[in-house]
């Protein structure tokens, strides 16, 4: 169902995305889909190297998730801008501890409506959005422009 | 240290089919799931995507990153053109400007650039900053996509 601009206030909410726990094996999918092969997102003798606890996830996947929380609510053709500012990194969850650890691998992608306004001879609206993890931390915050019917 | 004599460069243009399956693979990378059955069938289902307002199956809206990883050595190659130390690497800042669908089986052209360089901070706090533009021009001529990308040294 498409979302249309006159349904939509400032002030309104972008249905809240909660992911999946992020796994290794989440990251290791994320690095073949992209070709983003750098060793501190999925070999843990690297980044015991670089001194490090833990490998991370990429920060573009965390960027991926915020992209698939948009698109769940307005579809891809819509957007004109998505943009993100990186604000901290995820560890993923452990197998072996995660009554521990999945709060920090789940990602929650939340958002508002802060501005309706014509360009181009479309209807737009700007929605600021922002991704932190079950603990609250921030993983990112930015913004997606969009053109509803 | 990124070397500022590198602001304004060109990076060798690059051109790569869209491939239909590497779009079902990313998507279901950022949606999470285990195989294809279980994302938007936009991604891999031409009839879904057709009925959906899409004239071809469409790409994630982060895909074309993707690009950066498949040329010129991807994020190592490029660091090191730029005199940048990866182990002080962050990308800081990413965002795209939607101005076109890009479709499985389009051949996209992608134009990159230094776009500006500069230290931002004193001491020891002062971070290095690099930002790359790149355009992403379609077959029939029409730019898609810009990206710009911030990436700063600690």
């Amino acid at each position: 169902m498409d979302v249309n601009y006159d349904d939509i206030e400032v002030g309104n909410k972008m249905p809240a995305y909660t992911s999946a726990p992020i796994t290794r094996t989440h990251l290791v999918r994320y690095a073949g889909a992209s070709g983003d092969f750098n060793p501190l997102h999925y070999d843990q003798t690297f980044v015991k190297v670089i001194g490090m606890n833990n490998v991370i996830a990429h920060g573009m996947l965390i960027m991926g998730i915020a992209g698939e929380a948009i698109t769940s609510w307005i579809e891809n053709k819509y957007l004109r801008k998505f943009n993100v500012r990186f604000l901290s990194m995820t560890e993923p969850v452990d197998w072996d501890d995660t009554e521990n650890t999945k709060d920090r691998a789940t990602i929650i992608v939340s958002g508002e409506i802060v501005k309706k306004f014509e360009e181009n001879g479309e209807k737009r609206i700007q929605c600021d959005i922002i991704a932190q993890d079950a603990l609250g931390s921030k993983k990112l915050s930015g913004f997606f422009i969009a053109a509803l019917p | 240290m990124a070397d500022k004599s590198k602001l304004g460069m060109e990076f060798p243009t690059y051109t790569f089919v869209v491939e239909k399956e590497k779009i079902a693979e990313f998507a279901v990378a950022v949606s999470q799931k285990d195989n294809r059955e279980q994302i938007n069938p936009i991604y891999y289902d031409e009839e879904a995507a057709t009925k959906a307002g899409y004239q071809g199956i469409p790409v994630p809206p982060t895909f074309l990153t993707s690009s950066f990883f498949w040329t010129g050595g991807g994020l190592i190659g490029t660091a090191n053109i730029l005199g940048i130390d990866l182990s002080r690497l962050l990308h800081r800042e990413e965002e795209y400007e939607y101005f076109g669908n890009i479709y499985a089986n389009d051949v996209i052209t992608r134009k990159m650039k230094v776009v500006d360089m500069l230290k931002k901070g004193n001491g020891k706090k002062s971070v290095e900053v690099t930002v790359l533009e790149a355009e992403l021009i379609n077959q029939r001529g029409e730019l898609v996509l810009k990206s710009r990308s911030r990436l700063i040294e600690k």
